[in-house]
């Protein structure tokens, strides 16, 4: 059957972009979707003949959004490779400039990119649906309330990393700068002001979008809804966790399939590959994968803050718990498959940031002076885990005898959602447009909305994608010839 | 609906005057091969300033987080990497942010976060101390897809232009070169 094509183009000057391409039918039904991303190629090849203790310094270079996250779990890989524990207040202290960069990276999203759907409406201009038309809409204050979160998360990851966005501290073994009581004082006051703003921003929420019937039968409707599997890390008690812990996955019925710890990752996790696509898709192993599609005997699976906590079963800071047990009372219980429910689910973990910066700031331990433990092991292989703030991100190095790399692997936090978004893109795009539709850019926002839910940056499996989602459409007849173009941002 | 009264927001926002004189942004990163052009030829001009008092920075985000580094300053120069309609490789632009439409050189638009030209309208709408002057040293690259702490030839050759380019920039600031 001849089909059209509409292209979501990103057009960027960025080094990579995402294409997303809507193949109509005859009809005017959407036939199938793709969404394709460049692969960035060679890191292994750059990392290997380097010493591994150089990789907290040089993945956090991948990409620009999350090198936090980076300079986490390749810490956490070099204490593996080198069979070391860091002490218990290393361990603190990374963990709580991590707190620091979840803080600041939530609150991004939410008022830069995912919120202003929200606020402004998935129909506004787009010139309006951004963090400019927030603060026209809720207020000026609004505006220095997200730069003054921005500043305090970066001023925690600068205090313990040495460093504003690129931390330079972590060592295997532990860290190499401690924390004075002078900045523990400033840290604990940044964490009081931080529960206060993750207060107010789930309060925002609320008002603004629970409070519209209209947004809670989006969220609730079938167009942004799949039954998958879920994956999180979370604690001894099955809490959400960040920084350490093994990886929970329920099934689409949310129960419990197992949990794995780091270096058993490969026991439970398979890559996919299309043949239109240079990034794999990976799945879960023991399930197998059965195509771009729900259900309990797919192995597609999501890790997204939504993910994690369907996975857990329950946050570890009070206040945070209060939320998630009002989120699921609200959405109708365990688990949670509408993926628009991720923005009220990052917003909770904010606040849970926020609770645990200040439980870490307040902990007698965080300003001792015991903070690394020097490897005297052979280094040979390890697998470091952590969550970034936009899925699972597992980093596994192998060395010689002397620490030197000899190979890399890495599953990069959105990568694990490279299935799920796309099926959402196809189910989106299949509710939204059909027969005699005509296609505009509200209409392609909402199109755009199932996967911004995802706060999907490819940045370390690419590069960046750009913030504002410059946009080029272009529909196409069943020749080839441009029927129309649409653009923003561009 | 007010939410003003909710949380006090106080510090970045709130500086009464320009405090610095220029910022030298060498932004892009510097193991995506040339896409950390930017970051070479800040090196480049370092080297030349002969112990004058100006800032630089070495930087990788675009958007908020650059918005929130130039704050304080009178006026800033940032080089990138560009790529531009029908423009060759190694080519080295100058121009003034203003004249460019979103989005512009390789990182003035940020992934998670927005384009540098928005969150400058949000600092100034927030009163922010930020620079009236910024302007952009640019050099044509090709996309980058490859890791790689090498510049590809035609690249590296475009350092000294867009050195040059900097160095009468800053001289125009102030004669010799300092702020």
């Amino acid at each position: 059957m001849a089909t059209r094509r509409i292209t979501i183009d990103p057009i960027t000057r960025l080094e990579g972009h995402g294409k997303i391409e809507i193949f109509l039918d005859e009809e005017g039904d959407v036939a199938n979707t793709y969404f394709q991303i460049p692969e960035l190629r060679g890191f292994e090849r750059f990392c290997i003949g380097r010493p591994v203790e150089e990789m907290p310094l040089l993945t956090n270079r991948i990409c620009g959004v999350c090198p936090e996250a980076h300079h986490m779990a390749a810490a956490k890989a070099g204490d593996a490779v080198y069979h070391v524990d860091p002490p218990s207040a290393a361990k603190k202290l990374r963990e709580l400039l991590y707190m620091g960069f979840y803080f600041t990276d939530h609150t991004t999203h939410f008022y830069a990119l995912g919120g202003p759907d929200f606020v402004m409406g998935p129909d506004a201009p787009v010139a309006e649906r951004n963090i400019l038309g927030v603060i026209h809409k809720v207020g000026l204050e609004i505006g220095g309330k997200v730069i003054e979160a921005r500043r305090s998360g970066h001023r925690v990851v600068e205090m313990l990393g040495a460093r504003k966005v690129h931390p330079a501290t972590s060592v295997p073994g532990g860290v190499l700068k401690g924390l004075t009581e002078s900045e523990r004082v400033e840290i604990e006051r940044i964490a009081r002001w931080a529960i206060e703003f993750a207060q107010f921003s789930l309060g925002l929420f609320n008002d603004m979008v629970l409070g519209n019937q209209q947004y809670v039968d989006l969220i609730l409707g079938d167009i942004y809804t799949h039954r998958t599997y879920y994956m999180g890390l979370v604690d001894a008690q099955n809490r959400v966790n960040f920084y350490d812990g093994k990886v929970s996955i329920v099934d689409p019925d949310g129960k419990r399939v197992g949990k794995y710890a780091p270096h058993e990752y490969r026991d439970w996790i398979a890559e996919h590959v299309e043949p239109w696509t240079y990034l794999k898709f990976p799945y879960l192993k023991k399930v197998g994968w059965k195509g771009f599609v729900d259900g309990n005997e797919s192995g597609v699976y999501m890790a997204t803050p939504l993910s994690r906590l369907n996975a857990a079963d329950g946050m570890a800071t009070p206040l945070a718990q209060e939320h998630y047990e009002q989120f699921y009372a609200t959405l109708g219980g365990k688990p949670v498959h509408q993926r628009l429910a991720t923005h009220w689910a990052r917003l909770i973990e904010l606040l849970y940031s926020a609770e645990r910066m200040l439980e870490l700031a307040t902990d007698p331990e965080i300003i001792s002076d015991n903070i690394r433990t020097v490897p005297t092991a052979t280094p040979t292989e390890g697998v470091g885990t952590v969550e970034a703030p936009r899925g699972t991100l597992t980093h596994h190095y192998w060395t010689d005898e002397r620490g030197i790399l000899t190979k890399v692997n890495l599953i990069v936090g959105t990568t694990n959602n490279y299935a799920p978004i796309s099926m959402s893109i196809k189910k989106a795009a299949q509710s939204l447009i059909k027969k005699g539709t005509v296609v505009n850019a509200g209409l392609l926002n909402m199109v755009e909305m199932a996967f911004r839910a995802y706060d999907p940056c490819f940045g370390c499996a690419t590069h960046s994608l750009p913030g504002q989602m410059p946009l080029q459409v272009t529909i196409r007849d069943v020749d080839g010839e441009v029927m129309d173009v649409l653009r923003q941002y561009c | 609906m007010s939410y003003a009264s909710i949380v006090d927001c106080r510090g970045l926002m709130h500086q009464a005057s320009t405090q610095y004189g220029t910022l030298l942004v060498g932004l892009g990163n510097p193991i995506l091969g040339d896409d950390g052009v930017g970051w070479r030829v800040v090196e480049a001009v370092e080297a030349q300033l002969n112990g004058a008092e100006i800032d630089v920075a070495y930087l990788s985000l675009g958007g908020l987080s650059l918005m929130e580094q130039l704050i304080g300053y009178e006026r800033v120069i940032i080089v990138d990497s560009i790529q531009t309609e029908g423009g060759a490789v190694g080519d080295v632009y100058q121009f003034d942010l203003n004249a460019l439409p979103e989005p512009s050189t390789g990182h003035s638009t940020a992934a998670h976060d927005t384009s540098l030209q928005t969150a400058l309208a949000i600092g100034r709408k927030l009163n922010a101390d930020l620079p009236s002057d910024i302007q952009i040293v640019a050099i044509e690259t090709q996309p980058h897809f490859d890791f790689s702490d090498a510049l590809t030839p035609v690249v590296a050759l475009a350092i000294p232009r867009a050195t040059a380019m900097v160095m009468s920039l800053l001289t125009k600031y102030n004669g010799d070169g300092t702020t």
